[in-house]
């Protein structure tokens, strides 16, 4: 500036080239790099974000679990696993619907095939060796065959013992929502948005269950009573992260599992335990059930097809216990001894028995808008 | 010359044609459908539901009392920026970049540590008071959704007003000074009306961004506090097309009005320009002791609302809280390029980043021209049309490029290009915003004596304007760099697992309980900008200071 020397000036045009050329060769590099690899006729299977995830070895899972099937079949699978949860893998095979890409998806549940979305983008389909799983999970997930059971989880109240436990609170063997409807037990609680997350959801299907059919009484005043109270996250793993984080928080909303996840990782007794609600001498708990399905028009119906049967065997199924922590829904599958942590489904009553699938398919927009109203007073 | 300004207009309409295709033909499509399929609640039952009004006062007022907060402590932080003269200020101003790139949920953990029920305040609270039972939790409800916009939107006031405080002659003041005016005179006759552009254009773009905010909505109000962004979202998880379409229709047209309002007061205020210059600067030694306590105490505060959540990163990419052990796994994790390893995203990361920060500052600075241009209904479109990508939805953008562009284009199984389209939109308001406010400050009569000396338009632009324009294509570019290497809604939606970026893949170890790695991811995130930040900060202090 003062010396008053110019510094040499290069041709813009030049700059520009320059520019130009550099950005071509990173944006062809970048194309090569990610270009779709393998052959052309893959079977592509969506699914959601956490789909096995979970195990000792998430990185080799898909070749150990579906490595017998493409070599019995000569094919590729690709387990896409959207950045998502069943909801938004739905949304996706709606926006692809004139033209899919995939043949198989995995995760769809049993409050989500009751959304007429859903079944629009599903091919119904009974797998020949359909009698590997029991009726009643089939009556609970889609006696249609829209989707075939995969696997199935109970979602409950847990806590952690470092924070809580039947000594200090005698309460907690035998909960019910009356229990956790003090400002105490209320401000402990962890849960998520019904809206956002099917364990949110599961969980407001357990208190209208239990205060509609089992006490007879309006469902939106315990609602109403730990409103401002509880805190509410918009999904399992915000809520789990507040939970652990957090020592004011001793109850979240999950999985009867997860003490057993607790015992196999840690290898030692469980941090956490399990409240199933309870009322009048028993124990209830809500029963999520995933499925798999066809994808309408996908490109390879018959090999998916035969996917969806290999997926019903023991050499999948095996699987789902350690890698999703979900229960497998072939009964022929042995549970692994970290599995005696878990509530079983013989330890509550199901409360899906008292809620049925019509029910819930003509109410659950006007059940979202009531708690919505709740929540935003 | 005709060929000129045909190329001229060529070049300014550019922008518009391709938001046209890529921002307001994807989103009609989607709304066309959601609002006249028949599917979903109709637009009139969305108006009138209770729950609507509800959530959409709430959003109003949130979004102000941010914005209010943002402003009241950002524009101290301008001032400091610019006129104390301190070691390391290239530094600090970088890192004040920093809370823009953190991916919601880790500035939702980071507060819940700071300001949380037994969170280092409320640690410090209950040590005072010597109560046993939590004193104070900021991290809840309306006043942790508020500092969170805060934290998130200080930096872009602090930004914006500074790049164009350095632009104040400093001639100007010295003169007033000599004709008697006082510091407070100075201040409202000369100071204020300089920057007020630059303070109101940080003031809008902050109030979008806090009024279509909604993770951090979601996570700290606990179920009871919802924007019109959540409900959107709700709307589309549930199929609720209808709802969905009405409630994103409802949030465009306010930011509209908004955008409008904006360009007219801004005309209104457009008036003789300064002639371009570099403020002057203080020590801190030449300041008297009332002056330094109240500095340090506003940097304190300061350091406290910002670095706090950020120091919380840091701590958390190299402890695990299931072990409670101190590891190093998440950086090696990083580096590991096969599947779940932290290579790939960090790659997309940092190449969707770069590609959509060039494509908004290219697309930036003819909108900016643009908007200058005359009093003409095009530069007004231009300004508006900047603004719209804040006002429209992310999930709403998403769906959109999905079904517009994505599908019918076969792009499916390699949605990629799509990706760096969602994001260079997003960055797109901060871009041209801040280009545009650089702009208003160069001095007529440099251009006109290059005309004079015989520079081509080409010229003109590359050795007259644009090393003009630096500090505000640096903080354009800086922000374009930020929104899309932190964005994750749109991502998400359009992104097939091998196009995960650092920003998703946080999210998704933070799912599994994968702590470190998603520390390090965000640790990663956040020394990226930093690096990028003072890269850009050092090319373009180099070329502005060889011109001026």
């Amino acid at each position: 500036m003062s010396a008053g020397q110019y510094p040499t000036r290069r041709d813009p045009r030049r700059v520009i080239m320059g520019l130009a050329v550099i950005v071509t060769v990173t944006v062809a590099a970048y194309t090569v790099w990610v270009w779709p690899r393998g052959p052309a006729n893959k079977l592509i299977v969506y699914t959601y974000d956490s789909f096995m995830a979970w195990g000792d070895d998430p990185l080799t899972i898909d070749s150990r679990v579906f490595g017998p099937f493409m070599q019995q079949y000569d094919v590729e699978i690709e387990i896409v696993r959207l950045q998502t949860d069943a909801n938004g893998v739905i949304a996706r095979l709606i926006t692809e619907l004139e033209r899919p890409v995939a043949d198989v998806v995995i995760g769809i549940d049993n409050v989500l095939i009751l959304q007429e979305p859903s079944q629009s983008v599903l091919e119904p389909y009974t797998p020949s060796n359909i009698n590997l799983v029991n009726d009643s999970l089939i009556a609970s997930l889609d006696p249609e065959h829209y989707v075939t059971p995969f696997d199935f989880g109970l979602v409950s109240l847990i806590y952690s013992m470092a924070k809580i436990n039947a000594t200090t609170h005698p309460e907690v063997a035998n909960l019910t929502f009356s229990n956790l409807g003090t400002t105490e037990m209320a401000s402990s609680l962890v849960t998520e948005d019904p809206h956002l997350s099917s364990t949110g959801l599961a969980f407001l299907l357990t208190e209208i269950a239990v205060y509609e059919k089992l006490l007879g009484q309006d469902w939106r005043q315990w609602w109403s009573q730990v409103h401002g109270y509880v805190d509410v996250l918009p999904g399992w793993t915000d809520a789990w992260q507040v939970w652990s984080t957090e020592a004011t928080k001793w109850f979240l909303v999950s999985y009867g599992t997860d003490p057993a996840y607790s015992y196999y990782s840690t290898n030692s007794t469980p941090d956490a335990a399990v409240a199933p609600v309870y009322n009048a001498g028993s124990h209830y708990a809500w029963m999520q059930v995933e499925g798999i399905g066809l994808v309408k028009n996908g490109p390879n119906p018959t090999l998916a097809k035969a996917f969806i049967d290999y997926c019903l065997t023991s050499s999948v199924q095996s699987y789902v216990a350690l890698n999703q922590w979900m229960f497998p829904v072939n009964n022929e599958v042995t549970l692994p001894t970290a599995y005696s942590y878990a509530l079983q489904a013989e330890d509550v009553n199901i409360l899906n028995a008292l809620l049925p699938r019509s029910e819930i398919a003509a109410n659950l927009t006007l059940w979202l808008d009531e708690w919505d109203i709740i929540f935003s007073s | 010359m005709n060929r000129h300004s045909l190329m001229g207009h060529l070049a300014l309409a550019s922008p518009l044609v391709l938001l046209m295709c890529f921002l307001v033909y994807p989103v009609a499509d989607v709304l066309g459908q959601g609002l006249f399929s028949g599917t979903g609640t109709s637009f009139y039952d969305v108006v009138v539901s209770p729950v609507t009004q509800r959530t959409f006062t709430f959003t109003v007022i949130q979004a102000a009392l941010s914005t209010a907060l943002a402003v009241l402590l950002g524009l101290p932080g301008a001032f400091l920026i610019v006129r104390l003269r301190f070691r390391g200020k290239s530094v600090i101003r970088a890192a004040m970049i920093i809370p823009f790139v953190l991916p919601p949920i880790v500035v939702v953990v980071g507060f819940l540590q700071m300001f949380g029920a037994f969170g280092i305040l409320d640690s410090l609270m209950m040590a005072i008071t010597g109560s046993p039972v939590s004193v104070i939790n900021l991290a809840a409800g309306l006043p942790g959704i508020v500092l969170a916009h805060a934290f998130y939107n200080i930096p872009l006031v602090v930004l914006m007003v500074s790049a164009s405080l350095e632009r104040l002659n400093p001639e100007v003041e010295e003169s007033a000074e000599l004709l008697g005016a006082s510091h407070f005179q100075n201040l409202r006759r000369i100071v204020l009306p300089h920057i007020i552009p630059s303070l109101l254009a940080s003031a809008v773009l902050t109030y979008l961004f806090c009024f279509t905010s909604f993770p951090i909505v979601l996570a700290l109000g606990q179920g009871s506090y919802m924007t019109l962004e959540a409900r959107i979202w709700y709307a589309f998880r549930y199929f609720d097309y209808g709802e969905a379409s009405s409630l994103a229709l409802i949030q465009i047209l306010v930011t509209l009005s908004l955008a409008y309002s904006y360009v007219r007061l801004g005309r209104m205020r457009q008036q003789g320009i300064a002639p371009t210059s570099s403020a002057k600067q203080v020590g801190l030694r030449d300041l008297n002791r009332v002056q330094v306590v109240l500095i340090l105490a506003y940097l304190a505060l300061l350091a406290f609302l910002v670095a706090g959540p950020i120091a919380a990163v840091v701590r958390s990419s190299i402890y695990d809280p299931l072990t409670r052990s101190y590891s190093l796994a998440g950086f090696e994790n990083l580096l590991s390029a096969g599947t779940g390893g932290g290579l790939v995203p960090l790659v997309n990361s940092a190449f969707y980043a770069t590609m959509s920060t060039l494509f908004a500052v290219a697309l930036g600075i003819p909108l900016a021209f643009a908007h200058r241009g005359s009093k003409n209904p095009a530069a007004s479109l231009a300004s508006i049309m900047a603004l719209l990508p804040l006002g429209v939805s992310a999930i709403t953008l998403a769906y959109g490029l999905m079904r517009a562009i994505v599908v019918p284009l076969g792009l499916s199984s390699n949605p990629w290009p799509v990706i760096i389209v969602a994001q260079t939109i997003i960055g797109l308001p901060f871009s041209a915003r801040s280009i545009e406010i650089a702009l208003r400050s160069i001095d007529p009569a440099l251009l006109d004596q290059a005309d004079l000396l015989g520079a081509s338009r080409l010229q003109k632009l590359f050795f007259v304007e644009l090393p003009l324009l630096a500090p505000g294509i640096l903080v354009g570019a800086a922000f374009a760099f930020a929104m899309a290497i932190g964005e994750m809604s749109a991502t998400l939606f359009i992104a097939l697992p091998q196009n995960v970026t650092l920003a998703v893949a946080i999210y998704q170890n933070l799912g599994v309980r994968k702590f470190v790695e998603a520390g390090a991811g965000a640790l990663v995130l956040v020394v990226t900008c930093l690096v990028a930040f003072l890269t850009i900060d050092r090319m373009t202090s180099g070329s502005s200071g060889g011109t001026l």
